[in-house]
C-alpha cells in the first residue's frame, strides 16, 4: 500500500475527524454510562433508541420543519419514549437479575430496528445537518464547519449534564439514588422516578449523537451500529461508571483509532479497530476500573 | 469401524439398487406448471436499496406469466433477505435447495454472499445464475465451478477502462484510490493498474476501508493530502456516500470516478452535488432516472410493468435503477429458459446459459449483445462511459469493450 508522506496539514485535518468521531462515541457512552450508573444494566438498544429518534427527526424535517425547529420536538419524544421505556419495560423486572435485564434491552434493540425498517424501509437516507458543509482556514488548515459543530454541541451537552448533575436538586437526587437507594428513598428521593429520568436523558444524549452524525454518515437503520461498539469501548475505557471518563474515553478513542489507522503502517484501516481493543485490554489489566472509573473492592 | 465400512457399503448398494429400479427423477423446481426460481438478497441492512433488484425481478416475471409464462409453465420467484450477510446468505441458499425446491438460484446479491454458496450450490449441482456481483472469479472459474455464471461486466475490466480513459484524457494526473478492502475492491484496483499501463505509478495514493468502518472521511483526508487530482471511488453503498461527502467537506475538487454499483442516481442526488458534479462512471443498463431515456420503448415498458406489478412500489421506484436491473436479468434468464426446451434440466439449463446471444435486451443500452460461451461466461461485455451533471446521469463516446482476456 502506498502511504503519502506525513503532512502537518494532514496530521491536523486527522486529528479534527478524529476528535469528531470521538465526539459521537462520547454522545453515546455518556448515555451508557448514564444508565449503568443508575441501574447496573448496560443498554444495547441504545444505538437503536438514537437512530429511531434520528428518523423522526428526518421525517419531520421532511414535512418542512427546519433542523432548529425540529430539535426540540425530537428531544421532548427521545426523553418521553426514554422514560416510557423504564417505565414500561425495565421497572416490572427491576429486581430481576442483569443478565434478565440486559435480555430485554437486546429484544428492545432488534424491535427497534425492525420497526424502523417497516416504517422507513432500509436505504440510505440524506439527512440534513445543522452546520454547513463549507471547510473553514484554521491556521491554514482548512476544517470542516460541520466536525467543528459536532464538537462543540458535544461539549455543550457534557457541561449542561455536569452542571445538571452537580447543581440542581433532580440531578444531585439522581446521582444519590445511583450510590445508595435504600438511603436516597429514607432521604425522601423517589428513586424509581429518579431511573426513569435517567433513561429519559440518556435517550436524549442519544438523539442528539444521532442528529449530529447522520449528516455525516448518512441514515439507515442499522447507523448506529458499529458506532455502538466503538461507545462501549469508550465507556469501558473512561470507566463504566464516570461520565467524565466516558466523554475522555470516546475522544481518546475516536483520536487513537483515526490515527492508528494512518499512520501506524501495518495496522491501516482493516485493523484499527482490533488494535485499539488490544490498547484498552491492556489498560484494563493496568487499571481494572478503566481511567476515571473506581474500583470495586469487596471484603470477603 | 469393519462393521461402520459394511454398513455404510450395504446402504450404498440399497440406494443404488432403488435407484436403477426407479422412474428417472423428476428435475426439482419443475413442474407441468411451474419453474421455481429463487435468490437471496438484502432487504434489510447497509444494502438494503440493492435488494430492488429482486422486487424488479419478481414484477417482470408476474408480468410473464400474465402473459402466459415461460413455453406454457408460469415462474415462481422465492427471494428471501440476508440482510447483506453471507452467513444468512448460505442458511438461505439451504433453505431455497432444500425446503423450496427451486430449479435454480439467480440473481442472489453480493460478492462475499455468492462465494459462499458457491461451493454449496456446485456441490448439488443447482445452478448459480446470473450472479450480481462483477466479482471476475465467477464468470473465469468455471472449470472449478461448472454450475456457476456471473451477469454484470467483470469489476477488474471496470477498473482498466477507468484506467485508460485516464491515460487518454488527463494529462497530468495523479490518482487517488479509495477501495473496499476486499476481492470486489481489489479486482478494481487490480483492473485500474492494468488499465494505466506505463503510467501505473500515476496512482499516488491507494487505501483500503473495512466494511465495518462507520467513516470513511479519515481515508478521503489522507488521500486528499497526496494532492491528487484524480479520485477513484471504488466503495460500496453508503461508503460511496460518505466519501462524497468527505470530499466535499474537505474542500477537494478531484476528477471522481465512481464505480458503476454506487453509481445508482437515486444514491448520487443525495451526495453534494458540488462533489458529484462531473463524476464519470460506466453504465449498461437503461437509468430510468435519466431524461436521456424519459421517451424510451424499454423504459416505458419498464413503467408500466413495474406500476402494475411491482408489490409496494410507489413513483420513486419508478426512477430507481436497480428495478431496471433486476428486469434486464430477468429477460435475460427467460430467454435462457426458453432456450433450455420444453422440459428444462438443470443441465440444459446450464447449457442454454452458455451459449446466449440475446439481442434486444429492452432494459440494457442499446447496441450491447449479451453473448456467452461455455469459455467466456461474462454476459455482459459492453459498457458506456456517463458523467454526472445537472442532477443526472448522460452517457457519452461509443460502446467500449469490458471483456476479460
Amino acid at each position: 500500500m502506498l502511504l503519502a508522506a506525513f503532512t502537518w496539514t494532514e496530521f491536523a485535518q486527522q486529528l479534527a475527524a478524529g476528535i469528531r468521531e470521538g465526539a459521537i462515541y462520547a454522545g453515546l457512552a455518556l448515555a451508557i454510562v448514564i444508565i449503568y450508573r443508575s441501574t447496573r444494566v448496560i443498554n444495547f438498544a441504545q444505538g437503536e433508541m438514537a437512530t429511531f429518534t434520528t428518523f423522526i427527526a428526518w421525517s419531520l424535517m421532511n414535512q418542512g420543519l427546519s433542523f432548529w425547529a425540529a430539535f426540540p420536538i425530537v428531544l421532548a419524544i427521545a426523553f418521553t419514549g426514554g422514560v416510557a421505556i423504564e417505565r414500561v419495560l425495565i421497572r416490572p423486572v427491576e429486581n430481576a437479575p442483569v443478565l434478565t435485564i440486559v435480555i430485554i434491552t437486546l429484544g428492545l434493540a432488534l424491535l427497534l430496528n425492525g420497526l424502523m425498517s417497516m416504517i422507513w424501509g432500509g436505504g440510505n437516507r440524506q439527512f440534513h445537518g445543522p452546520f454547513s458543509t463549507r471547510t473553514i482556514d484554521v491556521g491554514g488548515v482548512p476544517v470542516s464547519v460541520q466536525d467543528i459543530g459536532i464538537v462543540v454541541v458535544s461539549i455543550l451537552l457534557v457541561v449542561l449534564l455536569g452542571f445538571f448533575f452537580r447543581f440542581t436538586k433532580v440531578g444531585l437526587g439522581m446521582r444519590a439514588a445511583a450510590v445508595n437507594r435504600d438511603s436516597s428513598r429514607l432521604a425522601g428521593v423517589r428513586v424509581g422516578w429518579m431511573l426513569a429520568l435517567g433513561w429519559g436523558i440518556a435517550a436524549v444524549l442519544g438523539a442528539v449523537a444521532g442528529m449530529m452524525i447522520a449528516p455525516v454518515v448518512f441514515l439507515d437503520p442499522n447507523m448506529m451500529q458499529t458506532i455502538l461498539l466503538y461507545a462501549f469501548a469508550a465507556a469501558v475505557l473512561g470507566g463504566l461508571d464516570s461520565p467524565v471518563g466516558a466523554v475522555v474515553g470516546g475522544i481518546l478513542l475516536g483520536v487513537t483509532i483515526t490515527l492508528l489507522g494512518r499512520y501506524v503502517g501495518f495496522i491501516g484501516s482493516t485493523l484499527k479497530l482490533p488494535a485499539a481493543l488490544l490498547l484498552i485490554l491492556v489498560l484494563l489489566l493496568l487499571r481494572p476500573g478503566g481511567l476515571f472509573g473506581r474500583v470495586t473492592v469487596r471484603r470477603v | 469401524m469393519g462393521v461402520r465400512v459394511f454398513l455404510v457399503c450395504a446402504a450404498v448398494a440399497v440406494m443404488a439398487v432403488a435407484s436403477a429400479g426407479a422412474r428417472p427423477v423428476a428435475t426439482p423446481g419443475v413442474s407441468s406448471d411451474e419453474i421455481h426460481i429463487g435468490s437471496s438478497v438484502p432487504l434489510s441492512g447497509e444494502a438494503a436499496i440493492a435488494g430492488n433488484v429482486a422486487r424488479g425481478i419478481d414484477a417482470y416475471f408476474k408480468y410473464v406469466n400474465d402473459k402466459g409464462g415461460v413455453l406454457g409453465r408460469k415462474l415462481k420467484y422465492t427471494y428471501l433477505d440476508d440482510g447483506y450477510d453471507p452467513g444468512r446468505a448460505v442458511n438461505n441458499t439451504i433453505r431455497l435447495i432444500q425446503q423450496e425446491q427451486v430449479f435454480a438460484v439467480f440473481s442472489s446479491l453480493g460478492t462475499n454472499n455468492n462465494l459462499a454458496v458457491r461451493k454449496l450450490l456446485n456441490d448439488a449441482k443447482v445452478p448459480q445464475l446470473y450472479v450480481s456481483s462483477g466479482a471476475t472469479t465467477f464468470g473465469r472459474d468455471y472449470k472449478k465451478y461448472p454450475w456457476t455464471i456471473g451477469y454484470i461486466p467483470p469489476y477488474s475490466e471496470e477498473g482498466e477502462i477507468y484506467g485508460r480513459y485516464v491515460v487518454k484524457n488527463i494529462k497530468t494526473a495523479k490518482v487517488a484510490v479509495l477501495y473496499q478492502n476486499d476481492d470486489y475492491g481489489r479486482d478494481l484496483v487490480a483492473g485500474l493498474k492494468r488499465g494505466l499501463g506505463a503510467k501505473a505509478k500515476s496512482i499516488v495514493a491507494s487505501v483500503g476501508y473495512d466494511p465495518t468502518s462507520s467513516d470513511v472521511q479519515p481515508q478521503v483526508t489522507q488521500l486528499k493530502a497526496s494532492k491528487a487530482n484524480v479520485l477513484m471511488v471504488f466503495a460500496f453503498g453508503k461508503f460511496s456516500l460518505q466519501a462524497f461527502n468527505a470530499v466535499s467537506r474537505l474542500g477537494w475538487k478531484p476528477q471522481i470516478f465512481v464505480n458503476d454499483v454506487s453509481s445508482a442516481s437515486s444514491l448520487m442526488a443525495i451526495v453534494p452535488q458540488k462533489a458529484a458534479n462531473g463524476s464519470i462512471s460506466i453504465v449498461f443498463g437503461k437509468d430510468p432516472a435519466s431524461p436521456q431515456w424519459a421517451k424510451d420503448k424499454g423504459i416505458k415498458l419498464f413503467q408500466s410493468i413495474l406500476r402494475k406489478y411491482g408489490n409496494g412500489t410507489n413513483s420513486r421506484d419508478l426512477k430507481d435503477g436497480y428495478f431496471t436491473a433486476g428486469m434486464a436479468t430477468a429477460y435475460t434468464l427467460v430467454n435462457t429458459l426458453k432456450k433450455a426446451g420444453k422440459n428444462p434440466t438443470r443441465q440444459s439449463v446450464m447449457n442454454a446459459a452458455t451459449h446466449l446471444t440475446e439481442r434486444g435486451n429492452p432494459f440494457v443500452l442499446p447496441g450491447i449483445v449479451i453473448r456467452t460461451t461455455p469459455a467466456s461466461r461474462y454476459p455482459i461485455t459492453q459498457v458506456r462511459l456517463q458523467r454526472w451533471s445537472k442532477g443526472a446521469w448522460r452517457t457519452f463516446g461509443k460502446l467500449v469493450s469490458a471483456k476479460p482476456g
